[in-house]
């Protein structure tokens, strides 16, 4: 009896081994994406988070895509992209910096993969990088906040000063000072991207030093500087999404951002094969090509003078143009 | 540069150090009674997310924010209560059952928010505790910006500072807390109760770390991450070392910690050129080498971080 019982389960399970390899054998592109923190952190990891499942879904007869989250230690990188890849996914996301070096040594030995990187420098053929060119959009929020301030003192609140966020606060310094070189500009990392608390205590001791305007570059962070706006009732500027509706009062714009369309982009070129044939190959979300753009004033607009107004959306097409050309702020660093 | 040292300066340095200290005077103000007891909870920072997020649940749903005040003070209790079981009843090695009650606490809560939020576009949020201005007094020119602009649970955690000194000094109750962290055996021998007292300090400890949980996430900020509680739990077990297990300096300690943080925000503001990855490690600085001055003078309590068994001599 106990014998047959035994059969019985190695037949079951034998039988759901294949059906699950059965139902996985159709033509569809296996994606992978391992983010380094929270699918829910309101930014970096959200962000690409949500445009992964838009994605999913508008190419649900292309691609099944699979996440996981928090996987942040360099030590833990390197046997999740070595899982997914001798599982045979087809593309595998690494979205952040701390990607680089273990998404490079595992791509060289899974030539067949593509891999792509969430912001960095180095290629392989089989490997790209994606990433945002948040200075331009610093920039803009650099020209609206000291046309904006009356104390002639603003502010800009960041995680640490890595990758697009560096860039983004320099593009913001320098966009303010294009505008009132006298300008005075606080700035703070809080060295820990989701310290919210941390933040807003930052935001408050700017507020009440006087700054009467806070851009913030996103992730945790961002959402206790709109708190101490909120309770200070000043202004901020949000990041990656739009976030007028978390304080309608207090977020006057903020830059907006969508990973989207590059997504799509390097499936198509995946499935075309161009993917594998250039090299260095980068995917750039700027203002250009129109995944960078800028939130609306919502009811704040009648705060926001005419020529203001009229000042950000000339300097928007100037960026969009590329008549503004910026410093490479990463080589001076 | 050369206006640094303004009134406002220093009026936003000082109320930023009152805020930034209560969530860490809170909970060391419930480890003294746990730690008096000879028992350490290392646990607190899970037991602090765990509460955050417990706290902010029940005030979403309740709408009322005193509902999530005991929403996560609850929760808290029954996290140190587990600690207590860990350690008093199992005899566990308390260093590693806090530690992995600090993992547990974090993941947990993490789950628990997931599962009932979801993943959502924009988080999930609350209307915070406001500001209460004291009357009159909030109106003292710097003075009242400083001491007399908080939001209640600030004023709460000073207030409570000086109860627990009344408490652990001048009752019965205090003594015995004592005397069971001391001697277990002699207090035993006493007729007091070993297992209740230590259960019953961890547990108050719990409730303080659980007040100071929800604090983060309802009264100081307005939303729940897992990752909001930031070492605080840990940094208000150093304070409670150095403030050598009483109240009234631990009321010193948080704040020293909170100036150390409110200093190094203010001087990355205003530009000082120190990287800012020197500045950020100030607060922490200051607390090893506050520890480093006083550990010659803390005498721990004689059974701490000891289980206590009547069959071993």
């Amino acid at each position: 009896m106990k014998k047959i019982v035994k059969v019985l389960f190695v037949l079951l399970v034998l039988s759901l081994l294949v059906a699950t390899t059965v139902s996985a054998a159709d033509e569809k592109l296996k994606v992978a994406l391992i983010l380094p923190g929270q699918a829910d952190d309101m930014s970096f990891n959200q962000a690409m988070y949500d445009a992964m499942m838009q994605v999913a879904d508008e190419y649900a007869d292309k691609i099944e895509v699979t996440v996981v989250e928090k996987v942040y230690e360099v030590a833990d990188i390197e046997p999740a992209l070595m899982d997914f890849a001798s599982q045979n996914y087809d593309i595998i996301f690494g979205h952040g910096f701390q990607f680089q070096e273990p998404l490079i040594a595992v791509a060289e030995m899974f030539p067949e993969t593509a891999f792509c990187l969430g912001t960095g420098y180095l290629t392989l053929p089989n490997t790209a990088v994606y990433d945002v060119e948040l200075d331009t959009g610093g920039y803009l929020m650099g020209v609206l906040a000291a046309l904006m301030s009356e104390t002639g003192k603003i502010g800009v609140v960041g995680g640490a000063d890595v990758s697009e966020i560096f860039r983004g606060h320099e593009g913001y310094k320098y966009g303010a000072k294009s505008v009132n070189p006298d300008i005075v500009i606080e700035e703070v990392y809080t060295g820990d991207w989701n310290d919210s608390a941390g933040a807003k205590e930052a935001a408050i001791s700017m507020y009440d030093d006087g700054v009467d305007i806070i851009w913030h570059s996103g992730d945790g962070i961002g959402l206790g500087v709109l708190e101490a706006a909120k309770e200070k009732g000043k202004f901020a500027l949000g990041n990656v999404a739009d976030q007028h509706s978390l304080a309608p009062d207090n977020v006057l714009s903020g830059v907006v951002y969508q990973w989207a369309p590059i997504i799509k982009n390097i499936i198509d070129d995946v499935i075309s094969g161009a993917f594998f044939k250039t090299d260095p190959l980068f995917y750039w979300i700027n203002i250009p090509n129109d995944g960078l753009t800028y939130a609306s004033y919502y009811e704040l607009s009648d705060k926001v003078p005419a020529e203001v107004q009229a000042q950000v959306e000339q300097t928007f097409k100037d960026l969009k143009d590329k008549k503004i050309v910026m410093p490479d702020f990463e080589a001076a660093k | 540069m050369d206006n640094i040292f303004t009134a406002t300066f220093f009026v936003s340095i000082f109320a930023s150090t009152i805020r930034l200290a209560t969530p860490i005077l809170l909970t060391a103000l419930g480890e003294i009674y746990t730690q008096r007891s000879g028992i350490l909870n290392l646990g607190l920072e899970g037991t602090m997310t765990m509460s955050a997020m417990a706290g902010f649940v029940c005030a979403y749903f309740s709408k009322s924010l005193f509902i999530g005040f005991l929403g996560g003070i609850v929760i808290g209790m029954i996290c140190s209560a587990f600690m207590a079981f860990l350690s008093v009843t199992i005899r566990a090695n308390q260093v590693i059952a806090g530690t992995a009650l600090t993992i547990l606490g974090i993941g947990f809560s993490s789950f628990i928010y997931r599962i009932i939020f979801g993943i959502q576009k924009l988080p999930p949020q609350v209307e915070s505790l406001t500001k209460f201005d004291v009357p009159l007094l909030s109106r003292i020119p710097y003075i009242g910006t400083i001491f007399f602009q908080h939001n209640l649970i600030v004023y709460l955690a000073y207030i409570l500072a000086i109860i627990n000194w009344v408490v652990l000094e001048k009752t019965t109750f205090g003594l015995n807390v004592k005397a069971v962290g001391e001697h277990p055996r002699a207090a035993d021998s006493k007729g007091i109760s070993v297992t209740k007292i230590r259960y019953t300090a961890v547990i108050i400890g719990g409730a303080f770390a659980g007040l100071s949980g929800a604090f983060m996430s309802i009264a100081y900020m307005n939303s729940f991450s897992d990752t909001m509680i930031a070492g605080r739990g840990f940094i208000a077990v150093a304070v409670v070392v150095f403030a050598r297990w009483n109240p009234l300096r631990a009321m010193a300690g948080s704040l020293l910690f909170g100036i150390a943080s409110a200093l190094q925000i203010r001087f990355q503001a205003i530009g000082v050129p120190i990287p800012n990855q020197f500045l950020l490690m100030l607060p922490y600085l200051v607390t090893i080498i506050a520890l480093i001055t006083v550990s010659k003078k803390a005498e721990f309590p004689s059974a701490y971080t000891k289980p206590y068994s009547r069959m071993e001599r």
